[in-house]
């Protein structure tokens, strides 16, 4: 009959609209009732009855007015809120009876939704929305790469001729900008202090399309010739170093020796660069200066016209970039393509792999969460199947024990819920705690995300509504009196019911042992990671930069000229051992090279990284000789053209052969803005490798050479200390500015907590999270085999009663139940191992190179481990199953 | 009491005799259902007057009749019923349906007494 069935929609959807219409109705019905009565008391009236025995007259002719309000409420409503407010008591009532159920539920729930929401957040925030800027997705900027290159990389910085170049005769980009380091020192008190500044372009700010929090941001008229020099400055800079002191607006700072009027605060979210402070600044045609007296380097960004393709960009752009190395073939490799790459690529690239393995983690702990609140609500239903029964045949309604189990489960979901946002809550404050801070975007806010929240929420609710339903549904399915007959002792539960149970344990066990195992692998990873042989001793070593002032430090004699009575003083520290000059910090060998060596011919390039140092180096840093000697105290101050190469080196261009009187071009001195006349060295020594080329690169080619041959150049102080390496911060500054008041330090660390902190962060974040994640979901299986076997078992007291009054020992009890857990585990454990080695490949770029995804001792660890859990869920009910009396069961009943 | 001969109406049929009423008289306010019906039934029928509007409720649900607030013949604002199209198909169906119904009932009843 489709016709009651369309019937019935009518009429529902004529109750939910009555949801929302307003009180009005039932006044309206009011009147309407009393005009019907007093129609009829009126006709009694005239036919002479008096006015009493006419009002009465016509309420009996008319009816009971109360029930009718009732009748018409019920067909105009969906619930009543009596209705609810009963079904809610009951609810609680009927929970709180079954206090350990609902206790597993809820915390259940609470991890699952927790920790999904804080990770969606994370990831929602640092790789899909991350920027706050106007059209940020269309922002992306051309990177140049070397093709005979495995990696990406080569260089992504432009000089100004270059970038004129791009800005002018591309056809695929709204507007272009660039923007360039620029370590600014500035006046403060005794000495200077350094920031990290950026110069950017013309248009950089309408580009970005983000106005100052307080006063302005640059204009165009900033940019004539002849304006007042201005700068803004990032919101964080400003209340770390001014405590937001609105009273620096418009103050003037003297930057770099030249005096800046600050004209606008940034707003927090604004972070391009990372920098401190932006600097309004005009490319010009020709050679110019930036960082560190280095050739000036811009990097541009392009905001693609609507419609164009990344691609159609990479096309154009290589156009632009070919017509360049024609003009000037030096500044780019032999063979080269150029990448079209988004913002979001040059923060989150690092951190991306990580984030989207613990995604897919946390989405299985949510799956597993979701299997175990499954399992309870089943078990649950099967153990509530004869009290459903006996309220169907007393009458209830299918929709009424629908209602009852809706708002159970709805209980249960809610309650998951509120544990769930305040895990979410801590959770994610930890998360950022314990995030690596150099590789999210600086513009990045990690905050709870609400969509993220409902949708988890809404996936739990679906889960316990769904099978907290089954109950109610299996009563109206089946003949009222089976479950009335089944004593429900002999039977393992609704045998359909039974099946699904054990399947969804299975499931939960293979997908925990998947996550163990990637806990597991990449812990091994985190291991072989810290067990990286850097080839020096980092503890103790103190470093940082000394950006030098360009105007006062040109040449390889004004460097020199600071850095010789500097390291002088720095040794004269008490508790300093030896102290160094460096063109690089590690893991990093120095910028690249193309060279030749004397006597030797070759087709391809031959690149290296390229250092220079004074004495010390290789002494503070500890790094071992092979071969030959450093270069002594003497050829530093007389600039000898003199190079110590690596072992790397050696292999790879002067195989078996002796490398000693051999000399080395280094082409890239060439070019410097004080370029190094005749740039050919002698090897003098060969020093065993060292990680340049980041943590888990291989080690390239590297030649060091004195320093003093060399004067613009990144210039960094490295010591060595007996006590704690930070300790000395405040007597190397006294040092530097006793040296050159004009000085600042730069980015001080210790070389160990640098590596710690920025090299091993990612992968300790990834480690750290799928730890917990894998220990989370661990237990959560556990409960979950628990849970259905000791309900299996508690089933089948009166069976396991039968057998032992028959003769069967405690042990053969024990066996069987245990039998029955453990192969369950099992079956969990293989579809589990069967899964992770077809995933191994998705989590391979995760690992550190000798940690292969199918690591049998990794593999050994979990399985054991799982199993030994699972063997313990089992032994508990086994053991209260074999302390069955059999009297007592089978009395019972 | 006469009442005590009254039949009771039958559960599902006041809907059935509103639609008709409305069908052969056109709009009407609740008050003057009940007097058609009660008129029409000539007293057979023990009707509830306030279950009609129990009734209208659910025919309006249905959408098989409309509402209309108007003015009735001495002057007070009444609310006026009439049915749809989708009312006038209910009814020929549910009229069809009635009289299989009951076709068939006096035919059973029928044979009882030819025994």
């Amino acid at each position: 009959m489709t016709n009651v069935r369309i019937s019935r929609l009518r009429a529902f959807a004529a109750r939910v609209r009555r949801l929302f219409a307003t009180r009005k109705r039932d006044s309206d019905f009011d009147d309407e009732m009393q005009a019907h009565l007093q129609l009829l008391m009126d006709r009694f009236v005239a036919i002479g009855m008096s006015p009493e025995d006419a009002a009465a007259a016509a309420r009996r002719q008319f009816g009971n007015t109360t029930l009718l309000q009732e009748d018409r409420r019920e067909l105009r409503t969906l619930v009543s809120v009596e209705d609810i407010v009963r079904d809610l008591r009951y609810a609680l009532r009927s929970l709180g009876r079954s206090r350990a159920f609902t206790a597993v539920a809820i915390a259940t729930l609470g991890l699952g939704i927790g920790a999904s929401t804080a990770i969606f957040s994370v990831i929602d925030n640092v790789l899909l929305e991350p920027f706050p800027y106007k059209d940020a997705g269309r922002m992306v900027f051309p990177r140049i790469h070397d093709t005979a290159r495995a990696e990406e990389g080569e260089r992504q910085g432009y000089t100004s001729n270059e970038f004129l170049e791009f800005a002018s005769q591309n056809h695929v980009f709204d507007a272009v900008i660039g923007s360039s380091d620029d370590l600014v020192l500035y006046k403060n008190g005794e000495g200077v202090e350094q920031l990290y500044g950026a110069d950017v372009t013309p248009g950089a700010f309408e580009f970005f399309g983000m106005p100052a929090l307080y006063g302005r941001v640059m204009q165009p008229a900033d940019y004539q010739p002849g304006a007042p020099p201005v700068f803004v400055m990032r919101h964080k800079t400003w209340m770390a170093r001014f405590n937001g002191d609105p009273g620096v607006l418009n103050k003037i700072f003297v930057l770099n020796g030249a005096a800046r009027m600050l004209i606008g605060i940034m707003p927090p979210r604004f972070g391009w660069f990372d920098a401190d402070v932006y600097i309004p600044e005009t490319p010009v045609p020709g050679p110019s200066t930036g960082f560190a007296g280095l050739p000036a380097r811009w990097f541009l960004l392009g905001r693609l016209k609507p419609g164009v393709s990344k691609a159609q960009a990479a096309a154009d752009a290589n156009v632009i970039a070919n017509h360049l190395a024609k003009i000037n073939p030096q500044n780019f490799p032999a063979h080269f393509q150029v990448l079209i790459k988004t913002v979001g690529d040059t923060v989150v690239a690092q951190l991306e792999p990580t984030l989207y393995t613990v995604l897919a983690a946390v989405g299985l702990l949510l799956l597993i969460a979701c299997g175990n609140v499954a399992n309870l609500m089943l078990a649950r239903a099967t153990s509530r199947e004869k009290e459903f029964a006996l309220r169907a045949v007393l009458g209830a309604g299918r929709a009424r024990l629908v209602r009852l189990l809706l708002v159970e489960s709805l209980v249960l979901a809610i309650s998951g819920a509120a544990l769930g946002v305040l895990l979410a809550w801590g959770g994610l404050k930890s998360i950022v705690a314990a995030m690596p801070q150099d590789m999210i975007p600086a513009e990045s806010v990690i905050a709870l995300n609400a969509p993220v929240l409902a949708f988890t929420f809404v996936v739990s609710i679906l889960t316990t509504l769904i099978f907290g339903l089954a109950p109610a549904l299996q009563a109206a399915r089946r003949d009222l009196n089976d479950p009335l007959r089944d004593s429900g002792k002999a039977v393992l539960g609704g045998f359909r019911t039974g099946r699904m149970r054990d399947t969804i344990v299975v499931m939960e066990v293979a997908v925990s042992l998947t996550l163990l195992i990637g806990a597991g692998l990449l812990m091994r990873s985190f291991v072989a990671l810290r067990e990286v042989h850097l080839g020096l001793q980092a503890d103790h070593v103190f470093q940082t930069l000394l950006p030098l002032p360009a105007d006062r430090y040109k040449t390889a004699a004004q460097v020199s000229g600071f850095f010789q009575p500097l390291l002088a003083r720095v040794k004269a520290i008490p508790g300093v051992l030896d102290a160094t000059e460096s063109s690089a910090l590690l893991p990093s060998g120095g910028g690249d090279s193309k060279i030749e060596i004397s006597g030797k011919s070759h087709d391809n390039e031959w690149h290296a990284m390229l250092q220079n140092i004074s004495e010390g180096y290789f002494r503070v840093l500890r790094i071992p000789f092979k071969a030959g000697r450093a270069f002594t105290e003497t050829e530093i101050h007389d600039a000898r053209k003199l190079a110590v190469v690596n072992e790397t080196f050696v292999s790879s261009y002067l195989r078996g052969e002796d490398p000693f009187g051999r000399r080395v071009y280094l082409a890239g001195l060439e070019t410097l803005a004080d370029p190094v006349r005749e740039p050919w060295f002698e090897i003098v020594g060969v020093v065993a490798d060292v990680t340049n080329n980041g943590l888990q690169g291989a080690v390239q080619p590297q030649v060091w050479v004195p320093y003093t041959v060399i004067g613009s150049e990144v210039q960094a102080l490295l010591v060595r200390s007996q006590q704690t390496p930070m300790a000395l911060m405040n007597d190397v500054r006294q040092a530097v500015w006793a040296t050159d008041p004009g000085v600042a330090l730069a980015f001080p660390n210790a070389l160990e907590d640098r590596i710690s902190q920025q090299l091993y962060a990612g992968p300790r974040f990834g480690f750290l999270l799928m730890t917990i994640f894998g220990c989370l979901g661990l237990v959560l299986v556990t409960i979950g085999v628990y849970s259905v076997l000791a309900y299996a078992t508690a089933r089948k007291t009166h069976e396991i009663g039968i057998r032992m009054a028959l003769g069967a020992e405690r042990a053969d009890v024990l066996r069987s139940v245990i039998k029955a857990g453990l192969r369950l585990v099992t079956s969990g454990v293989a579809i589990g191992l069967i899964v992770s080695l077809l995933l191994g490949r998705a989590i391979q770029a995760e690992l550190a190179h000798d940690v292969k995804p199918y690591d049998p001792l990794t593999l050994a660890g979990t399985t054991s481990l799982l199993i030994a859990t699972g063997a313990l869920a089992c032994w508990i009910p086994a053991r209260r199953a074999a302390r069955v009396d059999p009297m007592v069961a089978l009395r019972y009943e | 009491m006469t009442d005590a001969k009254k039949s009771e109406v039958l559960q599902g049929t006041l809907d059935l005799m509103i639609l008709k009423t409305l069908h052969a008289l056109g709009p009407q306010h609740g008050f003057g259902i009940a007097r058609r019906i009660e008129q029409v039934s000539r007293d057979v029928l023990h009707l509830n007057e306030g279950t009609v509007y129990t009734s209208l409720l659910r025919l309006l649900q249905q959408k098989w009749i409309a509402a209309e607030w108007g003015t009735s013949d001495n002057n007070r604002k009444a609310k006026f019923y009439s049915i749809t199209a989708r009312g006038e198909k209910q009814l020929a169906l549910e009229t069809e349906n009635w009289e299989r119904i009951s076709g068939v009932v006096g035919r059973v009843l029928q044979l009882e007494e030819e025994r």
